[in-house]
């Protein structure tokens, strides 16, 4: 539809050490560091790309996932276009604390309906054998708390990264087109699919 | 009794002349002096008066330098303060008030000459490379770098110009050092530092080497013209850029001998899949160090060992406490008391690697930071051009008083050793006079011919993203190999945007008029400042103690064994104590001062010690 080029700024959220900053580098730089230091603070680079024919840059924040870095990184919350709420297969604690991210993210970004605002659910690390949340549970979680679309990935193996982005990417734009077509015409398709509700674990 | 009183208005601008003289291109009667004038401050100066300055300060210089055996350091004329300097046949004068500290005006030529070596290598090469109109170009934006910005009293410290760490989060400068850290991975990266608008957030170099490497940043941010040998790189879309600077022998052995465990640095080529690497932790300082072995065979490291606890502001040692949090909560109040609890109840540990961290030396480098009043870096200096002096040139020269420089050794070494005070730690202090550069093989010591080939060729690199730099000191080969460059710039990329956020939002305090005490507080070690003051106001109420200051620091200089004095006025008493490590100044505001003309108990000139000694424990300055 447009020709230029729109700034989406995703951002990733999720416990210390579940791998946000692993999967912002998989997918931006193709590259897997393993004994990343703890992010401090929050950090970003800049994507483009283009999904269904929009070309957007997708500014990535990742954050601190550990609780002492709270203070540093919730001011940068404000201004998000989509929340990909990360945890980690072999943690389960990561996985329980999903909605207290969600609740943070809210409050600190301020945002006016919660009830549609695009999140992603992340499951990252299906390369480790030890799982501790299985699909099913994820997939549970992911359908009562706003039917959210939910990626089961592995940075070290690149694994769904991609495909995870570009979701989130088309929520967001689906959101944008919503709120274009209310002003002109009045109309709002209440219940607009998006385009893949599935899992995708291959 | 009232020295304040008579104390003069203080010129903005520091340095009233300064000129290179070349005297081999002087050597028959018939030669004109003009000749031998490679460079001349104000450059507006009609050509008589150069000749005439640079004819009588060359040739007194000599004279009284051939008279004592010792190389002429500073000499007196009216009202201005020469700062003087002889290699070879070049001779180097800075000329500045009297006010200013003779200490002061040395370092600052010391500077001066260093930048230019830094920048171009040595002089005579120099100049035999570029025309005098190019060098002069740059003398002159030297000149004006060193004077630009800067407080008076960072003037009379020569100190390095820091962020206002009062209201940064502590944890933000343990980003920037791991971020510099990361960087050294690549072993091509000797060293770097992260400035933040022309401001040290971070460093592992030397102060001396810090300020030189700012010179360029600030070039690069105001988009001056730029010298030859820089060269922006297209491929990392005009935010790097480089250019070939020149270390002396000591700097890059201090550089070399920092405590980088080469063993431990990763490849540049980096394994997808990290294979026996997994032992390597990004943070190889903070982790894969384990010995401390490494730190104390470090003998040209300029930090005592009392620096930690002389400097509990955010020394390295802080920044790389286990518990950084505790310091975020109290980063408005980093007093040692609120810190050093902490470390100790293990609560917040961040890590393991933290921990080991603590033997502060295996940090591989400093991290200094400290608040500092003055405004912004860059203004143009409008007075660079301005009129000219006091018109002291009336012909009559009146060498009031002549310095030699006897504390050196009297060869004709003298920019080589000045440059290596410097750049070391102590900078000319006297009571880091004794620290050798103990590194620097006897061969070069002594063969003055070695001296031209000590100034090896580096390159400096830089990343800027937006008001930040990354500034990283690297072989010349590094821009040319591909790998390491990619390896490095990804590695810092998304750290030093997520700095540069993080450094950007955060709101300047507000300037205060005058509290109810005024201080300054000067570590000689990492040469940074504390102060109060906001260095902007020149406010009538801040000269008395500026002044004070720099009196008090002159005193300190040139006697070694002065620990305490108190300077005072009428009105006010300023208090000043110093160690080998620190300098600090304190004022106390307001109220009357009870003087009763001779001294007594009552006198509550006393009691500024004491007040001193709790008032500046809350901005990290430990008197006790």
């Amino acid at each position: 539809m447009t020709t230029k080029t729109s700034l989406l700024k995703v951002i990733l959220l999720g416990d210390g050490g579940v791998g946000k900053s692993s999967i912002m580098n998989r997918y931006v730089t193709n590259k897997f560091d393993a004994h990343l230091f703890h992010t401090i603070g929050v950090e970003f680079l800049n994507k483009d790309l283009e999904v269904d024919g929009h070309q957007v840059t997708l500014q990535i924040w990742d954050t601190a996932g550990q609780e002492r870095f709270r203070s540093l990184r919730t001011p940068f919350y404000r201004g998000s276009d989509c929340c990909l709420l990360t945890f980690s297969v072999d943690d389960n604690q990561s996985f329980l604390n999903l909605g207290n991210w969600k609740k943070e993210f809210i409050y600190y970004a301020d945002v006016k309906e919660p009830e549609k605002f695009p999140f992603v659910v992340l499951g990252n690390k299906v390369d480790v054998t030890e799982r501790q949340v299985s699909t099913e549970e994820a997939q549970q979680w992911c359908k009562e708390n706003g039917d959210y679309p939910y990626y089961e990935t592995s940075a070290k193996d690149a694994i769904n990264v991609a495909v995870a982005f570009e979701e989130a990417v088309r929520r967001v734009l689906a959101v944008d087109e919503r709120t274009d077509h209310l002003i002109p015409t009045d109309t709002v398709k209440l219940h607009r699919k998006p385009r893949s509700t599935a899992t995708c674990c291959s | 009794a009232s020295v304040m009183a008579e104390l003069l208005q203080p010129d903005s601008r520091m340095c009233n002349y300064f000129f290179l003289y070349d005297g081999s291109k002087v050597r028959g009667e018939a030669d004109p002096t003009r000749d031998g004038i490679c460079y001349f401050y104000p450059e507006e100066t009609p050509l008589d008066k150069q000749e005439l300055l640079c004819g009588q300060l060359a040739g007194v210089g000599r004279c009284v330098s051939e008279l004592s055996s010792s190389p002429t350091r500073t000499l007196r004329l009216r009202r201005n303060k020469f700062a003087i300097r002889m290699k070879d046949d070049f001779f180097w004068a800075l000329g500045c008030s009297v006010d200013v500290p003779t200490v002061s005006v040395s370092e600052f030529l010391d500077q001066l000459i260093d930048l230019f070596c830094f920048y171009n290598g040595p002089v005579r090469r120099s100049y035999q490379l570029n025309s005098q109109e190019t060098l002069a170009a740059r003398w002159a934006r030297y000149l004006s770098h060193l004077q630009s910005g800067s407080s008076e009293l960072s003037h009379i410290f020569s100190c390095l110009r820091t962020i206002d760490s009062t209201n940064v989060d502590p944890l933000l400068l343990l980003k920037a050092a791991l971020i510099l850290q990361a960087c050294q991975r690549c072993p091509l990266v000797l060293a770097g530092c992260i400035l933040f608008r022309g401001r040290v957030v971070s460093t592992q170099m030397s102060p001396g080497l810090t300020m030189k490497v700012m010179v360029h940043e600030s070039e690069t941010y105001t988009k001056a013209q730029r010298p030859n040998g820089t060269s922006a790189s297209s491929s990392f879309s005009g935010t790097v850029s480089s250019t070939t600077v020149f270390l002396t022998t000591p700097e890059l052995q201090d550089l070399q001998s920092a405590p980088v465990d080469k063993g431990f640095r990763c490849c540049p080529t980096t394994p997808q899949r990290d294979g026996p690497s997994k032992k390597t932790r990004l943070s190889r300082t903070l982790s894969d160090t384990p010995s401390t072995e490494s730190q104390v065979s470090n003998p040209s490291s300029s930090q005592p060992p009392q620096k930690a606890s002389l400097s509990p502001r955010l020394s390295d040692l802080d920044v790389f406490s286990p518990a950084p949090t505790h310091s975020a909560a109290n980063s408005l109040n980093p007093s040692p008391q609120s810190l050093r609890p902490s470390l100790s109840n293990g609560e917040h540990s961040v890590e393991d690697e933290m921990e080991e961290s603590r033997s502060r030396k295996s940090t591989g480098g400093r991290s200094q930071i400290h608040s500092e009043g003055d405004g912004s870096v860059f203004e143009e200096d409008s007075h660079l051009n301005g009129g000219e002096g006091e018109g002291a040139f009336g012909g009559v020269f009146d060498f009031q008083a002549v310095e030699s420089g006897n504390e050196q050794p009297h060869d004709d070494k003298v920019v080589e050793e000045d440059s290596s005070v410097s750049c070391g730690s102590v900078s000319g202090h006297s009571a880091g006079k004794s620290d050798p550069p103990p590194l620097l093989p006897p061969p070069h010591r002594l063969s003055d011919a070695s001296e031209e080939n000590a100034l090896i060729p580096m390159t400096l690199y830089m990343h800027r993203v937006k008001g930040l730099v990354l500034a990283l000191l690297v072989e010349p080969h590094f821009m040319s190999d591909a790998t390491s460059m990619e390896e490095v710039y990804h590695s810092s990329l998304a750290s030093l945007n997520g700095l540069e956020a993080h450094l950007r939002t955060i709101s300047p305090g507000a300037p205060g008029g005058p509290g109810p005490y005024t201080f300054a507080h000067f570590d000689c070690v990492q040469s940074t400042l504390t102060t109060n003051l906001s260095g902007r106001s020149g406010g009538a109420w801040d000269q008395p103690f500026v002044r004070a200051t720099s009196l008090l620091h002159s005193h300190f200089c040139n006697t070694e064994t002065l620990q305490e004095a108190i300077i005072r006025s009428a009105s006010t008493a300023v208090y000043g104590t110093r160690s080998v490590a620190q300098e600090t100044y304190f004022q106390q505001n307001g109220g009357s001062l009870r003087n009763s003309g001779i001294p007594n108990h009552q006198d509550s000139a006393f009691s500024l010690p004491s007040k001193a000694r709790h008032r500046l424990l809350k901005h990290g300055v430990n008197l006790l």
